[in-house]
C-alpha cells in the first residue's frame, strides 16, 4: 500500500520531531499512532508530557464508569509507557481519591519527575504519598484539594520554581517549612486556606499570590519580590485578633520588597495593613512599582486611607492606580478631619509618572473626593482618570460632579471620565 | 575612516554575505543577519570561520533543498527583525505553514537539521493538527503509511477506532473473518505444497478443530479425521508462530507456551485428563462453539440470560441497560479462562475469541 501513493512521508523523521508532534496531540490522540504502521507501534511509547483531562476516555453520565474507564486508560498507559516523564497532569473532576494514583506516583517518582498537576474532583481529598518527595527533579508543583504531609526527614525540593497550592490541607509549619526548604522558588500561589499565620523565607521569590483566611502574614527574605497579590477573607475572631496587635502590618509585609513592580489587594487587604503603628513616612521607597490595584477600600477609616497614601507617596514611579471603594453613603452627620490632607500629604510629592486612574464603586465620601483631589493636582502628565460611581448613589452623583469640576488639574491633557450605567 | 565618513556610506554597502553550500551542489550567497538566525549556520561562522567565500562555503545538512531553504530564509526573513508585534509574527505563521503535508514534512525536517528550533516548533504543532481527530485510514493517506500491522498488532488495549461498541465488535467480526480466510488461504498452499493427493484444503470449520481436540468420537457432524498428523502438527506450528504474535495480550502466556511444546509433541492429551472433567470441558466448548456461530443477537440473548451465578462475580458492577457488550466480554472471558485453565488450547480460537474481548 505505501508503494502505491509513494514514498512514507513522516516515519522517518527523526524521534525528537516524532516526539514534539507527539506532544502537541491530546494523549489519546499519541496513542492511538500506534495503529498507524508497524514504525508507528511504540513511537508514543517515549513521550515525556502525558495531560490526562476531560476528554481522555469517552464521557458517559455515570461518574463511576468514567472513573474507572479513566483508571483502566491511565494504569495501561503508564505500564507501557517506556522512558522518563516529565510532565504528568490530571484534570478531571470525575476521578477521586483511589489507590490507583499513589501507584501512579509511585511510578513517576521513578521516572525523573519534574512538572506535577494534580486536580481531582470534589469529593474526598486526596493524601498525597510520601513517595512525591523522592522526586528531586521537581520543578512545578500544583495540587488541589489535597491532603499533605512532608516527611521529617524531607529536606526540600531543590529544584523546585513553581509551588501552587489551592485547597491543600497541610499544617502550618510545614508549610514554612516546605517554602523554605525551596530554595529556588520563583512563584508562590496559596489558595484557601484556613486562618493561616503565615512567614515567608523565599529569597528566590519573584510571584506571590495568596488568598483566604490568614491571620497573619510576613515577607521575611523576600527581596526579590517583583509580584504580589493578594486576596484576604477576614472572620469576626480574625478581626478581633487584630485590634490586639501593636506591630504594623504595612512594614511587616511590605517592608521588605524594595523591587515591587505590582501590587494587587483584595477584600480586606488594605484593612490588613492598617492594622498596628502607623510606620510615618516609610523607610522604602518603590521605585520600581507601577501598577498598584486595592480594591475594597474603606474610605471611612482613616487608618485604611493612610494606607493608601503611604503606599501612593512612596511610589515615585507609579502609572496605574486602581481603586475601588466600599464605604457607605454618607450621612450628614459625619464630620471628616478632612485637615488630615493637608497634614500628611508630603508638600514635594509629585506623580511624575502617573497616567491612568480608575477609580470604581465612588460613593461621594468627603475622603474619596479629598483623594480624588489630591491626584488630580499632584500628577502632571494625567491622560485618564475614570470614576464609577456606586450604583445606589443617585443625589449624589450630581454633588459629586459639581465638586470634581472645581479641582486644579496639574495635567493639562488630564480626561476626568465618570462613567454612568 | 572619519566619522563623517562612516556616515556617508550607505548601509547595504556593509551588510555581510554568508556563501551557503545546498545538498545540490550549487553555491548561494545569503546576508549574514538573516542566515545568523539559523543556529547551525551561525554556529558554522563562529566556530568554525566558513562562509566567508565561495569556495569556504558553508555545507547545508543533506536535508535542505534549494527550495527549502529559501521557505527557511522567508522564515528568518520575517523573525530577525525586532519590530514585529506578537500578533503579526503569529499571523506569519498561521500563513506560512499552508502548505502541502509533503512539503511540510521535509521542512520539518530541514529546520531540525538546520536546528531552527521556532520553526521545528511551528511545523510540528502543523502536523500535530493534522493529525489529531482523524481515523488512521485517513492518516495512512495522507502520510502514505503501510498498513503492516496485522490485525491482533492492531489491537493495542488503548485502541478505540470508534467509541461505539456495537461497531466495535462489528470491526472485529469482520477482522476475525477475513482472518480466518487468510488462514485457510495460507493452509490451502501449504497442503498443496507436500499433500498433492489430499484435495480438499483445510475447509474444517471451528466445529471440526473443536472435535478434533475432543478426539474425534463425540462430535455429531461430519468429521474429516486427519489422516496425516505430520500435517496436523505443522498445521499447529503455523498456527502457534501467529499466535506468538499475541503473546503480550494473553495472561495466561505461561502455561500457554508449556503446553504448546507439550501440544506439539503429544498428539493425543485428552487420553491424560479423566472423563469428568472431559465432559464438562466438552460441555464449555459446546456452548463456547454455539455462541461463537451464531449470530449477534441470538448471542446477546443467550449471554444476557446464562451470565447469572458465577460469572457475575466477574462482571462490572454497572446497570443492566448500559454496557451489555461489557457483559458480553466478560462472560466470554470467564468462558475462556475455565478453558484454559483445562489445558486445552485450540490456536485460532484462541485468537478469535482475543479479538473479541480486547474492545
Amino acid at each position: 500500500m505505501g508503494d502505491f501513493w509513494g514514498p512514507d512521508l513522516i516515519s522517518d523523521l527523526p524521534q525528537s520531531i516524532i516526539e514534539s508532534i507527539l506532544v502537541r496531540l491530546p494523549i489519546r490522540d499519541a496513542v492511538r499512532t500506534s495503529i498507524f504502521s508497524s514504525k508507528w507501534r511504540y513511537k508514543w511509547n517515549s513521550i515525556t508530557k502525558i495531560v490526562v483531562d476531560e476528554k481522555c476516555v469517552p464521557p458517559s453520565n455515570d461518574r463511576t464508569i468514567n472513573e474507572k474507564s479513566l483508571l483502566k486508560f491511565v494504569n495501561q498507559l503508564l505500564f507501557l509507557h517506556q522512558g522518563p516523564i516529565h510532565k504528568f497532569q490530571i484534570t478531571n473532576s470525575d476521578l477521586q481519591s483511589c489507590p490507583e494514583i499513589d501507584q501512579w506516583i509511585l511510578f513517576l517518582s521513578r521516572n525523573d519527575l519534574k512538572e506535577l498537576v494534580l486536580e481531582l474532583g470534589e469529593g474526598e481529598w486526596f493524601r498525597i504519598p510520601s513517595c512525591l518527595f523522592n522526586c528531586q527533579k521537581l520543578i512545578r508543583l500544583e495540587l488541589f484539594r489535597c491532603e499533605l504531609e512532608p516527611p521529617l526527614t524531607f529536606k526540600g525540593f531543590m529544584c523546585l520554581k513553581t509551588l501552587i497550592l489551592h485547597q491543600v490541607l497541610i499544617s502550618p509549619e510545614a508549610i514554612e517549612t516546605l517554602i523554605s526548604s525551596c530554595p529556588l522558588l520563583e512563584s508562590l500561589s496559596l489558595s484557601y486556606f484556613d486562618s493561616l499565620a503565615l512567614t515567608i523565607h523565599a529569597p528566590k521569590l519573584r510571584s506571590l499570590y495568596l488568598e483566604g483566611e490568614f491571620r497573619d502574614l510576613c515577607l521575611e527574605d523576600t527581596p526579590l519580590l517583583v509580584d504580589i497579590s493578594v486576596a484576604m477573607y477576614m472572620t469576626d475572631d480574625i478581626a478581633e485578633h487584630f485590634e490586639q496587635s501593636s506591630s504594623c502590618n504595612f512594614t511587616r509585609f511590605l517592608g521588605g520588597v524594595p523591587n515591587l513592580e505590582r501590587l494587587a489587594g483584595h477584600i480586606y487587604f488594605t484593612k490588613y495593613l492598617s492594622i498596628g503603628n502607623d510606620p510615618g513616612k516609610l523607610p522604602v521607597t518603590y521605585r520600581n512599582l507601577e501598577t498598584v490595584e486595592l480594591y475594597q477600600v474603606s474610605f471611612e477609616d482613616m487608618k485604611e486611607i493612610l494606607v493608601v497614601l503611604r503606599l501612593i507617596t512612596s511610589s515615585p514611579n507609579l502609572k496605574e492606580l486602581q481603586i475601588s471603594g466600599s464605604s457607605n453613603i454618607p450621612t450628614a452627620t459625619d464630620a471628616p478631619d478632612l485637615d488630615f490632607w493637608s497634614k500628611e500629604c508630603p508638600s514635594d510629592c509629585t506623580l511624575k509618572q502617573l497616567k491612568v486612574v480608575k477609580l470604581t464603586d465612588m460613593c461621594g465620601v468627603p475622603h474619596e473626593m479629598e483623594l480624588i483631589k489630591f491626584l488630580l493636582a499632584n500628577s502632571p502628565v494625567l491622560e485618564t482618570m475614570s470614576i464609577v460611581p456606586c450604583m445606589y448613589v443617585m443625589e449624589s452623583q450630581l454633588k459629586m460632579l459639581i465638586e470634581l469640576v472645581r479641582f486644579r488639574r496639574a495635567s493639562a491633557r488630564a480626561e476626568i471620565v465618570f462613567v454612568r450605567d | 575612516m572619519s566619522e563623517i565618513d562612516m556616515a556617508v556610506i550607505k548601509p547595504e554597502m556593509i551588510k555581510a554575505y554568508v556563501w551557503l553550500q545546498i545538498s545540490d551542489g550549487s553555491v548561494q550567497q545569503v546576508e549574514q543577519e538573516i542566515a545568523m538566525f539559523c543556529p547551525f549556520i551561525c554556529h558554522e561562522i563562529l566556530q568554525k570561520g566558513m562562509g566567508s567565500s565561495k569556495n569556504n562555503a558553508i555545507c547545508l545538512p543533506q536535508r535542505v533543498s534549494p527550495s527549502l531553504l529559501s521557505l527557511i530564509l522567508d522564515y528568518c526573513r520575517f523573525h530577525q527583525v525586532p519590530g514585529h508585534s506578537n500578533k503579526e509574527r503569529k499571523s506569519f505563521d498561521e500563513k506560512f505553514v499552508r502548505m502541502d503535508t509533503k512539503k511540510l514534512c521535509e521542512l520539518t525536517s530541514a529546520a531540525d537539521s538546520l536546528q531552527l528550533k521556532p520553526l521545528v516548533d511551528l511545523t510540528s504543532r502543523a502536523l500535530a493538527r493534522i493529525i489529531e481527530g482523524k481515523t488512521p485510514e485517513e492518516i495512512r493517506e495522507i502520510f502514505h503509511l503501510p498498513d503492516d500491522l496485522t490485525e491482533e498488532e492492531k489491537l493495542e488495549p488503548l485502541k478505540n477506532t470508534t467509541d461505539d461498541p456495537r461497531i466495535r465488535l462489528l470491526n472485529r467480526l469482520y477482522a476475525k473473518k477475513r482472518k480466518e480466510l487468510r488462514e485457510r488461504e495460507r493452509l490451502k498452499n501449504v497442503e498443496a505444497e507436500d499433500e498433492h493427493a489430499d484435495e480438499h484444503g483445510d475447509e474444517r470449520s471451528v466445529d471440526d478443530l473443536l472435535s478434533f481436540i475432543n478426539g474425534n468420537d463425540r462430535d455429531p457432524k461430519e468429521i474429516k479425521t486427519t489422516k496425516n498428523k505430520k500435517k496436523n502438527r505443522r498445521k499447529k506450528d503455523q498456527q502457534k508462530n501467529s499466535l506468538k504474535e499475541t503473546s503480550e495480550l494473553n495472561k495466561e502466556e505461561s502455561n500457554g507456551h508449556d503446553i504448546r511444546c507439550q501440544n506439539a509433541e503429544a498428539d493425543r492429551i485428552d487420553d491424560e485428563i479423566d472423563p469428568a472433567l472431559q465432559e464438562k470441558i466438552d460441555r464449555e466448548v459446546e456452548d463456547f462453539k454455539r455462541i461463537l456461530n451464531s449470530d449477534w443477537p441470538k448471542r446477546m440473548q443467550e449471554l444476557l440470560s446464562s451470565s447469572g451465578q458465577e460469572r457475575k462475580t466477574m462482571l462490572f458492577s454497572t446497570n443492566g441497560t448500559s454496557l451489555p457488550r461489557r457483559r458480553d466480554c466478560m462472560a466470554l472471558f470467564s468462558c475462556l479462562y475455565s478453558f484454559f485453565s483445562h489445558m486445552i488450547l485450540l490456536p485460532s480460537l484462541t485468537v478469535d475469541i482475543l479479538n473479541i474481548i480486547w474492545a
